[in-house]
């Protein structure tokens, strides 16, 4: 009976919120982007992956980064954390890379550099920097608020909704605006293009490959390509796991030098 | 009848034909010429396969670099020189219009946008407060207020990779650095900058220079120069022949020859395939003057023959007989002249060579045919008052027999002291050859006023250089075999000093190393096999033995990466010493080094405390430098200083000038250091640049060209003897061409002239020019000898209708290429005063030298020739 109950209430509640999508077939641009986001960046309550990154420039001279990645979110859509440490190239191996996302300031983020022995904050004013040499961004990897952006809702085609993104702020990136396709289904962004201040495309990221993980769609690999300078990265995802239930604690300064061990395979 | 004779006769009976064919075929040759294809660019003196080339090209892609257009700001008026809002403003403004910078035509010609150097395109490591480092661009916007623009350049002049390249030293001006994907879009590029920065209106002053553009400018201003110098050449020369012979329908016929000569020339070349390059682009300009050359001793024997023999065509038989010989040699010895810079390694040089050598054949066979055939042309009538009438003589007819008259007894009389004078004269020049400096600079090919220069003198004053150089480091390391890897493997490990709990995993790690050992067959599959069961033995180890896994891990990964060489800390320091070195030449205004960026992050790191501008101890702390660098804008710029994989690094060298001699200078000193300092790991170094580059083929020209010079001197010495059929006669025609060589060459080391490009190919024409009167003036004298019996008596004929011909000669082509001294094209003066002066000399030391040997040596000269 008290289960019967509950599954009741669980209708009811989920009724409520998927309402407003049934009532009007097409959500907002708006709307499909809060949940892209979600789908995209807050899978879980915190999640673990090993990741490969390959980068491969203009004469095909390529290199790699491995590195574990750990998030643990404050609540969905809000805060994050994320700890990334570095395996290889052996020399930067123990390297940590510590964020807080915050979404009402500015993040905070801390680079350990152990044959330094040194901890440095690193000013966060500009997320449109390169994550580590490769072609990712920090906002790519830490996701870009959606705040920073007015959507529109361009297309819907049989599979993804296509969007156009336009810069509150045009001065403070690099691009004029960007496209993207969000899957019906799951709202994973599968792909985005970017425009520079001259209309062309020079920009691709794009989710290669999507597997389903622990009941959460999860890019395990995807790629940036920067047509403009002919290069592009690789990532691939491996070992990812969703929900350990990672410690607060984890996301201080005072793992940086020494790694949890949840940083092993 | 001679071949001459017959040939003569040929024109003389159908001049008709003659001309007509000439008409056809000039304009068919002429036809080709519309399929020209330009080509400016100064590297194809070398050949495309040519080693310094192909590793120009190279390390361009190594490293990802361009060719250069460097767009200077100075603003001397404010106080804070380029740096207030206003300039920064336009700075902004340019760069962003840089930005889109391509050819409309060919849009793989552009500017590449992404590899921009300029205040808005370069990033900054910068302190950001509360212990913060952070990368944001040196000017996202451009300021508005002063603060915004000082800060800015404080920035700028703090980040040792910028100043000097970006700021200049003194703050009051800033450099943009264009590059471009092709260099001849250099000129474009630099046309489309001038046309914006018209529109501005402030105290600010924009330069634009770089190689680059110099060179494709230079090939632009070339063509123009062409169409004016040439016409304006053949002008003065006309002019002049009109003041020596009175009569325009006979003048015009030495102009036909040589317009003939250089449409049909240039069509062969163009037609044939060729590129019209700056070398072959100059072929007009020495054609001429050898083209008119042989027309005018023609005409100057028909204007004093034909009023005595009073009928043109025996008057042509009799001018022609005299003169076919010494033209038919003349001609010879000129393109032996050209035909020898076939022997140098410069394919335009050899290009050159060739159709100069062709042309003035062709001009020769029209001389013969085409001169004859037009006299015969003309109405009868018409060549009635052509000539010298005994009384009649003009002013200048006097002027010039008067001068004959006392130069045929001064040489005469005084043979010992004109040959003293010739001795004391090729002393002074073998000094004056001894001082000789061999240089060259593309930038010095304009003039001093002209724009380029002048950008070139205040960009240099201003900053580290805008000329460039590259200066590649790679690892001489030798390879090792398997076995040996593996020993050096053990011994770092032994060395590791393990402590007792970790003994354990390191025996457990040498046990796999000396299976592993056994078992791979090469280096990599060594290291890759390795790599995986140690690996696997750390999946499965606890977290204490996880640890020292690891750090054995990292020790192979080091011992595998030992190519890396350009991430350990001594030869990083040692790159700084080899830069720090080369800087005290002076002539190397600044230099950048992967040593540099790494210093730059390491102290800002450390709270930018000047103590820590140096390099980590360690090739990890060194990586880890680097890799904090890539969380910028723009990761890549690393990669012009060093290749991704650490096995190449890049010392890009700024040179204040580029003058060849100071880039050989720096080439010495980095000789010196290595031999003086050697690295601390087997390094090679070796050079790249187009500032090298010039000094390369400068090296292969001067060579080259004193290898073809020798080799046509030897030559011309043997065809002078078979000419005159006597070795003695040969080495007299010699005298004057030597003599000539020797002054021209002594005075250029005396004045202190560079010995450039263009004077290196001048010394073909120089042999080919001097030896002709010498030619004209012995032939004639051994006839006039058998004639007359005695030197006394032939001297009498010898200096009227000969004597008279060389005068005018000389006259004409020494004043018809003066208007080439006004061209705002260096090399065209050089060309315009070295035509002069061959001219003037070789006519001087022949009328001067040859009758005071005869004299002196009548004897022995006749005698020989007699038995």
């Amino acid at each position: 009976m008290h289960d019967q109950l509950r599954a009741a209430a669980l209708i009811f509640v989920a009724c409520l919120f998927i309402a407003p999508f049934s009532a009007s077939a097409q959500p907002t641009a708006d709307e499909i982007v809060a949940k892209a986001n979600l789908a995209a960046y807050y899978a879980g309550n915190d999640g673990r992956a090993s990741v490969t990154m390959t980068i491969t420039d203009e004469q095909g001279r390529s290199r790699s980064r491995e590195f574990v990645i750990l998030r643990r979110d404050q609540s969905d859509g809000g805060d994050q954390a994320f700890y990334v440490y570095f395996k290889k190239p052996s020399d930067v191996r123990k390297m940590v890379f510590l964020v807080h996302k915050h979404i009402d300031k500015d993040d905070d983020r801390w680079l350990y550099l152990p044959a330094l022995d040194l901890v440095k904050r690193i000013a966060a004013s500009d997320k449109r920097t390169s994550f580590v040499g490769s072609n990712f961004f920090y906002e790519d990897v830490s996701g870009r608020s959606p705040d920073d952006d007015s959507h529109e809702l361009l297309e819907t085609t049989a599979k993804d909704y296509v969007l156009k993104h336009t810069p509150k702020d045009p001065a403070s990136v690099e691009f004029s605006s960007y496209s993207t396709w969000i899957d019906q289904a799951t709202f994973m962004p599968t792909k985005a293009e970017y425009l520079d201040k001259e209309g062309r495309k020079y920009r691709v990221v794009e989710a290669l490959e999507i597997k389903e993980i622990q009941g959460h769609p999860t890019v395990v690999k995807s790629r940036v390509q920067d047509l403009a300078a002919g290069s592009e990265t690789v990532s691939v995802f491996e070992d990812v796991s969703y929900d350990l239930g990672l410690k607060e604690e984890i996301f201080t300064e005072r793992y940086l030098r020494r790694a949890p061990s949840e940083v092993r395979k | 009848m001679k071949v001459s004779g017959k040939l003569v006769q040929f024109s003389i009976n159908k001049p008709k034909l003659v001309t007509t064919v000439m008409v056809v075929v000039t304009l068919l040759l002429g036809a080709l010429i519309s399929m020209v294809q330009v080509d400016t660019d100064p590297e194809n003196m070398l050949n495309e396969h040519e080693a310094v080339r192909v590793f120009h090209h190279l390390t361009k892609k190594d490293f990802n670099l361009y060719d250069v257009v460097v767009l200077g700001v100075v603003n001397e008026k404010n106080p804070d020189g380029v740096f207030n809002p206003a300039t920064l403003k336009r700075v902004q403004e340019l760069t962003e219009f840089s930005r889109t910078l391509a050819d409309p035509n060919q849009p793989e010609k552009r500017v590449v946008s992404r590899n921009i150097i300029a205040p808005g395109t370069v990033d900054n490591i910068e302190q950001a407060g509360l212990g913060q480092v952070r990368f944001e661009w040196l000017m996202k916007e451009a300021p508005t207020t002063r603060e915004g623009a000082l800060k800015i350049r404080d920035n700028a002049m703090a980040n040792p990779l910028l100043k000097g390249t970006l700021v200049s030293e003194d703050g009051m001006a800033l450099c943009i650095y264009l590059p471009v994907t092709s260099k001849d879009f250099a000129y474009q590029v630099r046309e489309r900058l001038l046309e914006k920065i018209k529109e501005f209106d402030g105290e600010e002053q924009f330069y634009i220079t770089g190689l680059p553009v110099a060179e494709d400018t230079f090939g632009v201003e070339m063509f123009y120069q062409m169409a004016l110098s040439a016409p304006l050449a053949m002008l003065a020369i006309f002019l002049l022949m009109l003041l020596f012979f009175k009569k325009l329908k006979m003048i015009i016929s030495p102009m036909i020859v040589a317009m003939v000569t250089v449409i049909c020339t240039m069509g062969l070349l163009i037609g044939t395939g060729h590129t019209l390059h700056i070398m072959s682009s100059m072929i007009p300009i020495f054609l001429m003057p050898i083209a008119v050359v042989d027309s005018i001793h023609i005409l100057s024997e028909f204007f004093d023959a034909y009023q005595r023999i009073g009928d043109r065509r025996k008057t042509l038989e009799h001018v022609m007989d005299h003169l076919f010989m010494p033209m038919l040699y003349t001609s010879l010895t000129s393109s032996a002249g050209f035909l020898s810079l076939t022997l140098t390694p410069i394919p335009p040089v050899q290009t050159f060579g060739l159709f100069v050598a062709v042309g003035i054949m062709l001009a020769w066979a029209l001389t013969i045919l085409f001169v004859p055939a037009y006299v015969m042309l003309l109405k009868k009538e018409s060549l009635a008052d052509f000539g010298i009438r005994k009384n009649k003589e003009t002013p200048s007819d006097q002027a010039v027999a008067k001068h004959l008259d006392w130069l045929k007894h001064f040489t005469f009389n005084h043979c010992k002291l004109v040959l003293t004078l010739t001795v004391l004269v090729i002393l002074v020049a073998g000094y004056g050859i001894s001082l000789i400096r061999i240089n060259d600079n593309p930038v010095n090919w304009f003039t001093k006023n002209h724009p380029i220069r002048v950008a070139d003198q205040v960009l240099n004053k201003h900053f580290g250089g805008t000329y460039e150089a590259y200066l590649v480091l790679e690892s001489a390391e030798q390879e090792l075999d398997v076995t040996a890897i593996a020993d050096r493997l053990v011994t770092s490990i032994n060395n590791n000093a393990f402590a007792e709990d970790q003994q354990k995993v390191s025996r457990a790690a040498l046990g796999l190393l000396a299976e592993v050992k056994d078992s791979a067959t090469s280096p990599e599959q060594f290291y890759s096999q390795l790599a995986q069961q140690w690996e696997a033995s750390q999946d499965t180890a606890n977290d204490a033995d996880y640890e020292t896994w690891a750090q054995l891990l990292d020790t192979l990964s080091a011992a595998k990466n030992r190519g890396q060489i350009f991430k350990q800390p001594e030869v990083l320091n040692y790159i700084a010493s080899l830069q720090a070195h080369i800087q005290k030449t002076g002539v190397v205004g600044k230099s950048n080094s992967v040593s540099d960026v790494v210093k730059k992050v390491h102290q800002e790191l450390f709270a930018a405390d000047p103590q820590h501008y140096r390099i980590p101890d360690t090739a990890n702390g060194v990586a880890q430098c680097l890799i904090s660098f890539q969380n910028s804008h723009k990761p890549e710029d690393l990669f012009h200083l060093i290749t991704p994989d650490y096995t190449k690094a890049n010392i890009w060298v700024q040179l204040r000038s580029g003058d060849n001699m100071d880039m050989e200078e720096v080439i010495k000193d980095v000789e010196r250091f290595f031999s003086e300092e050697p690295p601390p790991i087997a390094i090679k170094h070796n050079w790249a640049g187009l500032t090298y580059i010039n000094v390369v083929w400068q090296d292969k020209m001067v060579t080259g060209m004193l290898e073809s010079f020798l080799s046509s001197f030897v030559v011309v010495y043997i065809m002078m003897a078979i000419l005159f059929r006597s070795p003695l006669w040969g080495l007299l025609a010699m005298g004057p061409l030597t003599v000539t060589i020797a002054m021209i060459y002594g005075i250029i080391g005396l004045v202190g002239k560079d010995y450039d490009m263009p004077v290196a190919v001048l010394s073909s024409l120089t042999l080919g020019l001097a030896v002709d009167f010498a030619i004209h003036f012995l032939e004639r004298s051994r006839n006039a000898y058998q004639r007359a019996g005695s030197w006394r008596k032939a001297l009498d004929e010898m200096f009227a209708e000969p004597a008279q011909a060389i005068t005018r000669n000389v006259v004409v082509i020494a004043v018809g290429f003066t208007p080439l001294l006004a061209a705002p094209l260096v090399p065209y003066k050089t060309v315009g005063i070295f035509l002069a002066s061959i001219m003037a000399v070789s006519g001087v030391a022949t009328m001067f030298i040859l009758p005071a040997l005869i004299t002196q040596f009548e004897n022995i000269l006749f005698k020989t020739k007699q038995q």
